[in-house]
């Protein structure tokens, strides 16, 4: 459970909001809010000006299809390949061929220094190599939101730029972030960033 | 504790268990006339499931089926010599395998080949949040992991059961001429096997195969998803699904030939 009286949890298209987290604490419940995944114990979540529990389930779904979401912890269906697991939501909701999905998987992984994606089950990756693939699958087809749960645990301190520079290209196409870390976000570069703390069970805004 | 409360009360999970069950089963019927139901990575799911359940299982249906054909070929030849009626051993077949034997022993091979494995990937998907990871990229599990996985298994029963029909039909008519209970010619034997076949048999094996396909594909999701955090829990969601997928198939086979033939 957290406290979040007095703290503006909007985000604006392009605006990139980062919370910056205790170093061990897990499972924010924001992210799941912020998806309706979670009900608030009070208050509500809007997403693009709509309550989640006023929308039917099928409209959820579409709703969440435009959101691209690093996951805290393992974030993959064992028993689809990598491939079909980054093609899968784009895949399942749109009517794209299947060639120019895994065409656009190919352009983020090479982006991401993860190309080519791998042939295997995520059982046979390494965290690292599976934590930049979620990247890739983030950032497949028309987001307007992006959920990065501590994109950078467990990857090289060399890799960060990439994925600073994806976020901000994605802010400036009009894409909202929300980003949760553990240690401070100092090469984030952009304009449009907003800090959120948890301190304890509070949320806080410095 | 009072006897008669705790038989009371267990007797009321129960039938809450199975009126939840049955209203997934009718959503699911809703929900698989809807196109939208099926985008393709759902097609994909259905596939496979079918590709497991029903293509896979052919051999070892088809080895059930024969070597149930060579059983009761040889109880008829003893029978059937008695009474001098080798003509019966079609409508013979039809009564024992077609209406009785092949949709119950299939539905005990899906149950035991698909539905426990069915029920222990969902289980480990949920314990490994794996379905929340669909929820989240708006994927819904019951159009996604429920919907596909049912209806492939009652396709499957249905496809198999036709599969061990013919089968055991095919070794009764080889058996049968072999060791002289039935007739040597196919033609009179195919005649005698249409001969015992009544209209109802249609409605019968569809109802028999079906019906204990979709409530064993619910059941297996249902305790598959029905586990909390615990890899413990996946054995015994495994268990619970075999026990009550088996028991479930003898009540409809039994409640379907009461109603289609008494």
């Amino acid at each position: 459970m957290i406290d979040a009286e007095q703290v503006n949890l909007r985000i604006a298209p392009g605006e990139i909001v980062v919370v910056n987290v205790e170093e061990g604490r897990e499972n924010l419940p924001i992210p799941d809010g912020a998806e309706g995944l979670l009900a608030p114990e009070s208050g509500r979540v809007l997403f693009q000006g709509v309550e989640w529990p006023d929308l039917s389930p099928r409209r959820q779904a579409l709703l969440r299809s435009t959101i691209g979401r690093v996951f805290e912890h393992f974030g993959w269906i064992s028993n689809l390949d990598i491939m079909e697991n980054v093609c899968l939501a784009e895949w399942h909701h749109t009517r794209r061929p299947a060639a120019a999905i895994a065409e656009e998987a190919d352009r983020w992984a090479r982006r991401f220094g993860v190309f080519p994606i791998p042939d295997r089950r995520p059982a046979w990756l390494h965290p690292m190599t599976l934590r930049k693939l979620e990247w890739v699958r983030a950032f497949m087809g028309q987001r307007r939101l992006l959920i990065l749960e501590q994109p950078l645990r467990g990857t090289a301190r060399d890799d960060a730029p990439l994925l600073f520079e994806a976020v901000c290209e994605a802010a400036r196409q009009g894409v909202a972030v929300l980003w949760t870390s553990a240690r401070p976000l100092t090469n984030l570069g952009a304009t449009c960033v907003r800090l959120l703390a948890m301190q304890g069970s509070f949320l806080t805004s410095p | 504790m009072n006897v008669v409360a705790l038989v009371g009360s267990r007797a009321v999970a129960r039938t809450r268990r199975i009126r939840h069950e049955t209203a997934i089963v009718w959503a699911l019927f809703w929900l698989a006339l809807r196109p939208s139901s099926w985008p393709r990575s759902v097609r994909s799911v259905f596939a496979r499931q079918m590709l497991f359940t029903g293509v896979e299982a052919i051999p070892f249906v088809s080895l059930i089926a024969l070597l149930a054909g060579v059983s009761l070929v040889i109880q008829a030849q003893l029978w059937m010599s008695r009474l001098g009626q080798s003509e019966l051993l079609g409508p013979l077949l039809v009564t024992v395998i077609a209406r009785e034997v092949g949709p119950l022993l299939v539905n005990f091979v899906v149950i035991g080949r698909s539905s426990t494995a069915i029920a222990a990937e969902l289980a480990g998907m949920k314990v490994r949040h794996e379905v929340n990871v669909l929820d989240a990229q708006g994927i819904e599990p019951m159009i996604y992991l429920v919907m596909p996985r049912v209806l492939a298994v009652a396709s499957s029963v249905f496809c198999l059961t036709v599969v061990f029909i013919v089968v055991s039909f095919g070794i009764g008519y080889v058996l049968g001429a072999m060791v002289g209970t039935g007739p040597a010619d196919f033609g009179l034997f195919l005649n005698s096997i249409v001969l015992g076949v009544q209209p109802a048999d249609f409605g019968n094996i569809a109802a028999k195969t079906l019906l204990p396909g979709l409530f064993a594909g619910v059941i297996a999701v249902n305790e598959g998803l029905g586990v909390d955090m615990a890899a413990t829990e996946i054995p015994q969601a495994v268990t619970r699904c075999v026990v009550r997928s088996n028991a479930m198939v003898l009540v409809i086979s039994a409640i379907v030939s009461v109603l289609t033939y008494a």
